[in-house]
């Protein structure tokens, strides 16, 4: 276990390096380039910079470099865990990131465990009637759901419910209300409940979908095995034989799903984070496209890439944890 | 056991049969043919010029000068498409003519495409008095501005108009066309892409093996849309159809890759194949005529769930401002519109929302029928 958990870690190493290589290519490889858009580019725009300045600036960041000589600076600083300056407002990167994160990943998070808790008794429920009514019910509209786009959802969701002229019940945007930095903390935090509502709503839905699909399949697959027949036979009430018999076997591929849901997820709070105009690192990434901000794209790629390999890795390991039959040798 | 029980059914009819029988299946793949009737259609079902117009004892069809050369492709080849699949048998006897004459034909249609240019004529025929017209059933064009601004779902507007008049049915026919075809063409370059580089990691193993399943993980760990938003994001050349089919190809072959090597690797050391290399069947032939072929049910599944994927990311580029750019029709766009009138214009978002759903159910309904119907075990009874 150890060595594979060993070379696990290792081969994150070349994955990184190949994911920040290809971003950083394509930034690099893309025309025009930070200095020139601050600049007001070439049409001119409100803040012409002179020739100097943008040589100097250029230079500074080391956007006149070849790119692969710049990368290498760029890895090498990285690997002093220096992610360099925004070279918009020249703010370390580490900080941009850190106080857009919290938001993004408490969006990501609380969908995330919404999701379970509603999506595992509906797949239970239409496994244990199969092919009845309930089932099928369930299973519709569960496609139904996985089918609708995030953003059309979002789109219908804030013109019913959040102002309008149709229901005013939620907050149309933002993470608080304008007066938040008056509230005391209960209101406070009552307020961002109310407004991300609505986002994680709409962020839980299609993996609300997607999960109770499996539980369903899982729930099913459990209910065949020869155990569920063994534990019927030996006269346990239904009860226990679905719940302590079935239902656990069938949470062991259930729960390690969560590793390929919580990239989606992050993928999708880009979106969400953009409708309903949240300070999140979607929010950022969007702004430092924008403005060909080297550096803070490089870091959010790089911090996205980390969660998805460290969740894959944990999947993989949480496998052996709630399965003791599954080794890695 | 009885001889006479022996099936003549071919591997592609059963398949045909398993899926006719379920009616999910049946009911997506309907829609989806609706949907491609509408799309190669949709110059016809809305326009602002008249199909057949009689005026001053002259009779003109104004709708065909206007029709873009692209418009043309999609009212000539459906047909032809359509021709050559029901003379199939025909076509087959006589192979090396008949292709020479659809070459011919298809370099005919190209060069007089080429030739032709669009005429723009703004002028529409609704108002125009003509003693007999007959004008498509949404009689607006979708680029073309009017008076009613926000007007609701009418009977004049069938699903209202946006922020510059424009009727939001035409728009959304016309969109049809682009989130159809962007769909499609996208997945079939992820298709071939991942179909290559899965099919020869499969086969040789080794390094190309670890080369190809490294270069997997790393585009899968990119985030979803991340890759795709950087990658349209900075080239400027953001309104090329071709551009942002080619980019959402080029980053969703992943899936396609792992299940074709997967097959491979399982195909490669089975008996048919083995007793094809051993009869000197050099690599090529084994992966086209014997591997290929075993594969192709697999494949055609996971296309078909990929082309509602590509769909659904393309209506999100539109949505975020990266993808098409006015005037060119999207549903995307049409919701991205609905974002800044979202406090009253609810048709704005639901017509395409609901346009984007229906495609998405029904090709999704379609692979699953597919996925049942090529590997029965599966399906849960």
């Amino acid at each position: 276990m150890t060595t594979y958990l060993l070379r696990r870690i290792l081969l994150l190493f070349p994955t990184l390096f190949g994911i920040t290589l290809l971003t950083f290519l394509l930034i690099r490889l893309s025309p025009g380039n930070a200095a020139l858009l601050k600049g007001g580019g070439g049409e001119g725009g409100g803040r012409a910079m002179t020739a100097e300045v943008r040589e100097q600036m250029i230079k500074l960041y080391g956007l006149d470099k070849p790119p692969l000589v710049a990368y290498a600076d760029w890895v090498g600083r990285s690997l002093r865990l220096d992610l360099g300056n925004s070279i918009v407002d020249h703010r370390p990167v580490a900080a941009k990131i850190g106080e857009r994160l919290p938001l993004t990943m408490s969006l990501a998070g609380s969908a995330l465990l919404i999701s379970y808790l509603v999506a595992i008794p509906l797949g239970v429920a239409a496994a244990l009637k199969r092919g009845r009514v309930v089932d099928r019910t369930i299973s519709f509209v569960v496609f139904v759901l996985y089918s609708i786009p995030t953003f059309a959802a979002a789109l219908l969701l804030i013109l019913l419910v959040a102002g309008g002229d149709y229901l005013n019940l939620l907050p149309m945007y933002g993470a608080d209300s304008i007066n938040a930095p008056e509230m005391g903390p209960f209101a406070w935090l009552w307020d961002r409940v109310l407004h991300m509502i609505l986002p994680v709503t709409c962020l839980t839905y299609a993996s609300l979908a997607s999960i109770s699909r499996y539980a369903r399949v899982s729930m099913l697959d459990a209910l065949g095995q020869d155990f569920v027949r063994t534990a019927r036979a030996k006269g346990l009430p239904e009860r226990l034989v679905i719940f302590r018999h079935a239902l656990r076997n069938a949470l062991i591929p259930i729960i390690t799903i969560f590793a390929l849901e919580l990239p989606v997820l992050i993928g999708g709070a880009v979106i969400i984070e953009s409708i309903f105009s949240l300070p999140g690192m979607g929010q950022l990434m969007f702004q430092s496209l924008d403005s060909k901000d080297e550096p803070v794209i490089m870091g959010i790629t790089v911090l996205a890439a980390m969660v998805t390999l460290l969740s894959y890795l944990a999947a993989d390991i949480l496998y052996v944890v709630v399965d003791p039959r599954i080794t890695y040798e | 056991m009885n001889d006479t029980a022996i099936s003549h059914e071919t591997y592609a009819q059963r398949i045909g049969r398993h899926f006719l029988a379920d009616s999910f299946a049946r009911n997506g793949l309907r829609v989806v043919i609706a949907l491609f009737l509408i799309a190669a259609l949709a110059p016809f079902l809305a326009n602002s010029h008249a199909i057949v117009r009689v005026a001053d004892g002259r009779v003109t069809f104004p709708i065909f000068p206007s029709l873009e050369p692209i418009e043309w492709r999609f009212l000539l080849y459906v047909p032809l498409a359509a021709i050559v699949y029901f003379l199939r048998a025909r076509f087959s006897r006589r192979p090396r003519l008949h292709f020479l004459f659809l070459i011919g034909l298809i370099a005919l249609i190209e060069i007089s495409l080429a030739m032709t240019h669009p005429v723009n004529d703004p002028t529409n025929d609704r108002d125009r008095p003509a003693s007999f017209k007959l004008m498509p059933p949404i009689p607006y064009s979708p680029i073309e501005s009017g008076p009613d601004q926000f007007s609701p779902p009418s009977w004049k507007h069938l699903c209202g108009t946006d922020s510059t008049g424009r009727d939001i049915a035409a728009r959304m026919l016309h969109g049809a066309r682009t989130s159809l075809s962007i769909g499609f063409i996208a997945q079939s370059i992820a298709l071939l892409v991942g179909v290559t580089l899965g099919g020869l990691a499969g086969y040789y193993r080794g390094w190309l093996d670890i080369g190809v399943c490294r270069f997997i993980e790393i585009m899968d760990c990119f985030p979803p849309l991340l890759l795709i938003l950087v990658a349209i994001s900075l080239f400027e050349s953001q309104n090329n159809m071709f551009y942002i089919m080619a980019v959402i190809g080029l980053t969703s072959w992943t899936g396609l890759a792992r299940l074709v090597r997967g097959e491979f690797l399982r195909l490669s050391v089975q008996p048919f194949t083995l007793a094809a290399q051993a009869v000197g069947a050099g690599d090529f032939r084994v992966i086209v005529r014997h591997l290929l072929p075993n594969a192709l049910g697999p494949i055609l599944v996971a296309a078909t769930f990929g082309v509602a994927s590509a769909i659904l990311i393309e209506s999100s580029l539109s949505f975020l401002g990266f993808g098409m750019q006015a005037p060119t029709p999207s549903w995307g766009d049409i919701l991205s519109d609905a974002r800044r009138y979202i406090d009253f214009a609810w048709w704005l978002a639901f017509f395409p929302g609901l346009a984007i759903l229906m495609t998405i159910m029904a090709y999704n309904f379609v692979g699953e029928g597919l996925r049942d119907a090529v590997d029965p075990r599966l399906k849960v009874k």
